[in-house]
Order: structure tokens, then C-alpha cells, then sequence
């Protein structure tokens, strides 16, 4: 019996998060029963996409022991760079007025590049020069933030939202594939990247090593600094991705885009059981950690909830959501 | 060799820390020019006067502007204007700092540029709560205050200080524009009222809870349909957007789902927010046809808002026409500087009157009827 109890709370302690995510989801749709359809169901997938990626470029730093501020100015930085590169050649306030129209690959790649960059910097940053993880990408988000801002600012622009993009680059945002978002597919795509790349690869089994233990992985004879490196640099270029598809879900894009997604997708690792200690996370644990905040955002305001609330709403899952995750792992200790 | 590397990145962090913060160049190092200040306010004020014989020449009177966030793009504007025109003039020397929406910033930067001994401080306050508290400080401090495109201090406050200004716009026209355009939309279409339940019913878009736009805005533009006779209906409650198009974007997304059919309207506190609910709309089936527009009102007339009214998606937005504003304070500036007094005829500039040391300028609403007037150039520097 005793067992039988024990299987119980095991069962609850594993799959807590995602109890949690279905209790959330069965109280709103009581006061709301509008709420279980198809059109929410899309709705909360699509709005997932963009900060998606911006988490899973968050679980490989978090997973490697290491962390990442620079993440939602880097969005905002590949936002407005994708976006001034993706502007149709008619449109009367064009940020590059002489440069004709561009294939849509060149927005894509740029907005990748720019976090590539972005992401070598913060991991020379901290593997060779040993800045703390903190300081090191706190300097990055500051750095990114300036430099978006100063050619935001290029005349003749000067600092007006972006607009007036072409029809295929939109499409990214905004279109469809058979009823199913395109935004969701890349998202879903991405997602199944980056889970084979963790859980198939040397690389990734390398990533968890050094988050693990990254003396012991040294002696073992991984390359921290190359790992330290190529895990910047992936996430980078995700969250560089991110803002790319978020100037094409909004149509526009300012120097403000991803102001503190960081974060988010800081608490959306955590929540989805990633250790902040390092050498702990999986993509599943993510999405349901992502999901779970886009519920909430959707599924309170779906409802009508002030919000006011539904900061404290969201402060208390955070709180709940990790309080019982750590006891999977405190009582197998 | 750590330390080292550490310290070197720390400075770099530092540099880009203040060069982000405040982009105040180097003080001018010309003595202010209080004497000239002194001849405006009619040569009565003893107190705290300069030296004799420090008269300063035309061009040495420098402007410490604090504006309250750089990224914000009507201040953008403005503050690009303000640049140009000074550079263009030459009378005034155009210093300016970012308060990056932080009071404590701000106050940092006024501090500044009093250390700096600015002749005239303009400033784009958002410390609302402290407007008695700043003014004191300005007169303190002997050099002009200009509060710009913010809440008036009071009249207390001007009795004390002859070198008191405020320019601002009225802010809440610009609640008033558009509850006036929905309602003459709304009476104008019956088939509005899509439920039938005789109520507007409208999701409110707000900016930040207190921001003295997002009240003025929201509260001046349900005042007006009311006063127009039209029972109203809020969905949704307080919906906090931050001006940001993203958010807005999904949170209209997210009531959409809930109640397509209720939905008559869309008040958005700025015309980004207005562009993310129609965005959202669009996703949702409107803004297909004749038969599936819905209005959605914006303020700011941004180039993408005015575009929007063009495409038949946006319904109204109210301008505040940044470089009537830039061109305003420098005005004054302009004025006091060369001992004028400082009046709707002096001013002289379309849509800006003067009450005492109080410097108007008028909304004006934009519509598909007027949207090809409804420009503005910022590297116009004639004032």
C-alpha cells in the first residue's frame, strides 16, 4: 500500500509541471468553456513560437551551466536589422531608400548572423576572458541594445517604426499551411533541431558535461572553450531567428522589440525543469515551461482578467511551478 | 591576467552603460547666460544675478534637454527637430540626455545638466508627482525651466518663478478625437453595434498604468462617446500594453477568441498598439470585405498609423505634431533669449497659443479625408 502511495506521488512530482498546465487550462474553461477550441489552440501555439526559440537558445547556455542576459535585446537587434532588409521597394519610408527589394533569404540570414555575432562575442566573453556569465552578457544586452539603437536612428529613418514589408516575409508571421500557422511549423521544427542535437549528438552530451561538471569534463578531455562557444553561438542565432519572425508577426519592428524576453525565457527554462546550476533540461521540459506562460497570458486575458492580476498570477505559478519540481530531484538526494 | 581582463571589460561595460544613459555631450564652457535671462523677466529679479560685465553673447546660451525615453518615436522626432533647428539657428546650443522611462534617470540628468550650468532646462518630465519639488530646484537654480509635452506645474509654482514655461500639447484632445470619431462612426453605421445590445462595446488598449497619456486618453475618449449620447460597454477590462504592438497584438488575439461577436471597437492609447489590434483583426477574419471592417482608433499619426488610414484598416488618429513641439520650445528659448515676451503672436506658429507662461499646442485629428496633409518634416528648422 505504502508502494502504491509512493508510485502516486512519484508520478505527481514528475509530471507536476504538466498537471499544473492542465489544471490552469480546466479552470478557465469553466468560467469559459469557449476556451477549448481550435482557434485558442492555434492562437496560444502561434504566440509560443518566437519566445519558443528564444527559450530553447536559453536551455543550451542554462544547460551548460552558464547564463544569458543579452537574449531579448538580440531579438530586437535581429528584428529591426531583418526588418529594415525586408521592406518592399515601393514603400515610401524605406529605411535603405536606394536599395531595391531583397529575396526573403537575405532578412532570414542577416537576423541569424547578427546573432551568431552576438553569440560569439558573449561566449569569448566568458570561456577566454572569464567574465562571469552575468556581467559578460548584462554588457552584451547593453552593447546590442546601443548599436540597435544607433541605426534605428540612421537618418533618414530616425528611429520610426519599420513598416511596409514584403508580402513573402510577412507570410512568414502570418501565413498559413494548411490551417497550420507556418510560424507553429518552424517553431516545431526547431524544437526537433535542437532535441536531436541535445540528446543524439556528441556535442550535446559534451554541452551537458561541461554544464554538469566542467572540471571534470575538461580533464575528460572536451574543449570547454569550444563548447562554452559553439552553445553561444547556437543560441544566438535562435534568438537572432526570433526576431526575425517576430518583425514578421507584427508587420513592424522599433529598437524596444524583446525588451526583457530574457527573461521569460529564463523562467520558462526553469519552470520547465532546467537546473539553474546547469547540466539538467530537455526540450519537452521547455515547451511545456513556454506553453505554460503563454496559457496563462492568453487564457486570463481570454477571460477578462485585469492585468494587474495576472502579473501576480504569473509570479505564483513561477513560485509554485519550481517549489514542487525541486523536490523530484531533493528526494532522490 | 584575470583581473585584468576583468577590470578592462568592466570599464568597456561602464562606457557603454553611461554612453546608453545619457547622451549629454560635453558642457559647453561659456558661462550661462543669466544676464540676458534676467533682461526677459523684465529686469526685477535681484536675487542670485551674475556678475556685471558676463553678458553672453548670441550662441552661448546653452539648452539641457531631458527627454523621457529616446526610443519612444514621437519623442524621437521631436528631439531630431529640436537638434536640427539649433544647429541650423545657432542661437541655442542643444545638449540632450535619455531618461530611458526611469525617474531615477531623470533626475540624474537633470542634476547634470545643472552641474553643467545650463542656461535653460527643458524638460520631458516624468516624475509627475514631483512637479512642485523640480520647480523649486529650477529656481534654485536660476537658470529657465521648460516643462515640455507633460503636466503643467501649477500656478503656484509660475508665481514663484518668472522663468517658468510649460509647452505642451493638450493631451486630452487626444482622448476626445477619437471618442468623437467613433461616435460619429458609430451613429453614422447601425450595423456597428454587432451583438445588437444598443452598447459600444470596446476593448481599451492602455500604455502604462499611470502614465499620465494613458489616463488622459482612455478616460477623455469613453468621456466623449458618453457625452455624444452612446451607452458603452467595456471588454476586457484594463489592458495593459506598455505601447508595445507586439503585446497588444496578442492580447487583442487572445479577447478576439473569446468574444469575436461582441467586439464593436478598438481605443488604443497609441497608434503601434492600434496597429497590433488590427493585426490581430486581420488574423480573426476582419478587415476581409466591406462587411467585416471593424474602427479601431490610434493617437501619434506615425507614418505606419497614417499609412493604415490610407489602407481603410485605421479609423482615426490624433497628431501631436512633434516639430510644432520641438519648434515651441525652441520659441520660447528663442524669445526669452533675446528678452521678449513670450506670446500666441510671438510665438507664431499654427496651433500653439499662450496662456501666461503656458504654451499650447492643439491635437488634430486624421482621417481618410485628410491623411495626404497630415505630414510633417523634421528637418524643417525654419520657426
Amino acid at each position: 500500500m505504502q508502494l502504491k502511495n509512493g508510485k502516486i506521488k512519484d508520478f505527481m512530482m514528475n509530471y507536476a509541471l504538466y498537471l499544473i498546465m492542465l489544471l490552469i487550462v480546466i479552470i478557465i474553461a469553466i468560467i469559459s468553456p469557449k476556451f477549448i477550441s481550435i482557434r485558442v489552440f492555434r492562437d496560444i501555439l502561434t504566440q509560443s513560437s518566437t519566445r519558443m526559440l528564444v527559450a530553447l537558445g536559453c536551455m543550451f547556455i542554462i544547460v551548460s551551466g552558464s547564463a544569458d542576459l543579452s537574449g531579448g535585446r538580440v531579438v530586437g537587434l535581429a528584428a529591426v536589422v531583418s526588418g529594415s532588409l525586408a521592406q518592399q521597394a515601393a514603400y515610401a519610408n524605406k529605411f535603405w531608400p536606394e536599395m531595391g527589394e531583397l529575396p526573403v533569404i537575405v532578412p532570414v540570414l542577416a537576423s541569424v548572423l547578427v546573432g551568431l555575432l552576438v553569440g560569439a562575442c558573449n561566449g569569448y566573453a566568458v570561456a577566454k576572458l572569464k567574465v562571469p556569465a552575468f556581467l559578460a552578457t548584462l554588457g552584451m544586452q547593453m552593447i546590442a541594445y546601443g548599436v540597435n539603437c544607433l541605426y534605428f536612428n540612421k537618418a533618414p529613418n530616425n528611429s520610426q517604426p519599420l513598416g511596409g514589408y514584403q508580402e513573402a516575409f510577412g507570410n512568414l508571421g502570418t501565413g498559413q499551411i494548411m490551417g497550420i500557422p507556418i510560424l507553429v511549423i518552424i517553431a516545431l521544427a526547431l524544437c526537433a533541431i535542437v532535441w536531436i542535437i541535445q540528446t543524439r549528438t556528441c556535442l550535446g552530451r559534451e554541452i551537458f558535461a561541461v554544464g554538469g561538471n566542467a572540471n571534470a569534463a575538461k580533464v575528460s578531455g572536451i574543449n570547454v572553450f569550444k563548447i562554452l562557444m559553439i552553445t553561444y553561438m547556437l543560441a544566438g542565432a535562435l534568438y537572432g531567428f526570433a526576431g526575425c519572425l517576430e518583425a514578421a508577426r507584427t508587420g513592424s519592428a522599433t529598437s524596444s522589440y524583446g525588451l526583457s524576453y530574457e527573461l521569460d525565457a529564463i523562467a520558462s527554462c526553469i519552470v520547465g525543469g532546467c537546473s539553474a546550476s546547469g547540466g539538467i533540461g530537455s526540450v519537452p521540459g521547455v515547451i511545456a515551461g513556454v506553453l505554460i506562460f503563454n496559457i496563462i497570458n492568453y487564457g486570463l486575458t481570454f477571460i477578462g482578467l485585469s492585468s494587474y492580476w495576472q502579473f501576480v498570477v504569473k509570479g505564483l505559478i513561477i513560485i509554485i511551478a519550481v517549489a514542487i519540481d525541486v523536490r523530484k530531484y531533493a528526494g532522490k538526494n | 591576467m584575470k583581473k585584468k581582463a576583468l577590470a578592462l571589460l568592466l570599464g568597456i561595460c561602464m562606457v557603454t552603460m553611461t554612453a546608453c544613459g545619457s547622451q549629454a555631450p560635453e558642457a559647453a564652457s561659456g558661462t550661462p547666460a543669466q544676464e540676458s535671462a534676467d533682461k526677459a523677466a523684465g529686469g526685477e529679479q535681484e536675487a542670485e544675478a551674475p556678475a556685471e560685465g558676463e553678458k553672453a553673447a548670441a550662441g552661448e546660451a546653452v539648452a539641457g534637454v531631458v527627454w523621457y525615453n529616446f526610443a519612444d518615436t514621437f519623442i524621437s522626432n521631436a528631439r531630431q527637430t529640436l537638434i536640427n533647428i539649433g544647429a541650423a539657428d545657432g542661437t541655442i546650443t542643444i545638449t540632450d540626455a535619455d531618461s530611458t522611462n526611469d525617474v531615477s534617470t531623470q533626475t540624474s540628468n537633470m542634476n547634470n545638466f545643472f552641474t553643467q550650468g545650463v542656461d535653460y532646462l527643458v524638460l520631458n518630465n516624468i516624475n509627475t508627482g514631483a512637479i512642485s519639488e523640480i520647480c523649486d530646484q529650477i529656481l534654485e537654480e536660476g537658470c529657465y525651466g521648460i516643462f515640455a509635452n507633460t503636466d503643467t506645474p501649477t500656478d503656484e509654482d509660475f508665481a514663484k518663478n518668472d522663468k517658468l514655461y510649460s509647452v505642451s500639447s493638450v493631451a486630452t484632445q487626444s482622448g476626445t478625437i477619437m471618442g468623437e470619431a467613433l461616435a460619429e462612426y458609430w451613429k453614422a453605421h447601425p450595423e456597428a453595434d454587432r451583438n445588437g445590445n444598443g452598447k459600444l462595446d470596446y476593448v481599451m488598449l492602455l500604455g502604462i498604468q499611470g502614465h499620465y497619456d494613458t489616463t488622459v486618453r482612455s478616460q477623455y475618449s469613453v468621456q466623449a462617446l458618453e457625452d455624444a449620447g452612446i451607452e458603452v460597454n467595456n471588454i476586457g477590462g484594463e489592458i495593459i500594453c506598455d505601447y508595445s504592438r507586439a503585446t497588444a497584438q496578442e492580447k487583442v488575439a487572445a479577447l478576439l477568441a473569446n468574444y469575436s461577436d461582441d467586439i464593436d471597437a478598438v481605443i488604443a492609447c497609441n497608434d503601434d498598439m492600434a496597429l497590433g489590434a488590427i493585426e490581430a483583426l486581420k488574423a480573426g477574419g476582419f478587415f476581409a470585405g466591406e462587411d467585416s471592417y471593424l474602427p479601431v482608433c490610434g493617437v501619434d499619426a506615425t507614418v505606419n498609423g497614417c499609412q493604415a488610414i490610407k489602407d481603410g484598416t485605421l479609423l482615426v488618429t490624433a497628431m501631436n505634431n512633434p516639430v510644432t513641439l520641438a519648434k515651441a520650445i525652441y520659441k520660447v528659448m528663442y524669445l526669452t533669449n533675446n528678452g521678449e515676451e513670450v506670446t500666441t503672436e510671438t510665438i507664431g506658429l499654427e496651433g500653439v497659443s499662450v496662456d501666461g507662461h503656458r504654451v499650447w499646442l492643439d491635437y488634430s485629428p486624421v482621417t481618410i479625408e485628410n491623411v495626404d496633409q497630415a505630414t510633417y518634416d523634421i528637418n524643417d528648422t525654419a520657426f
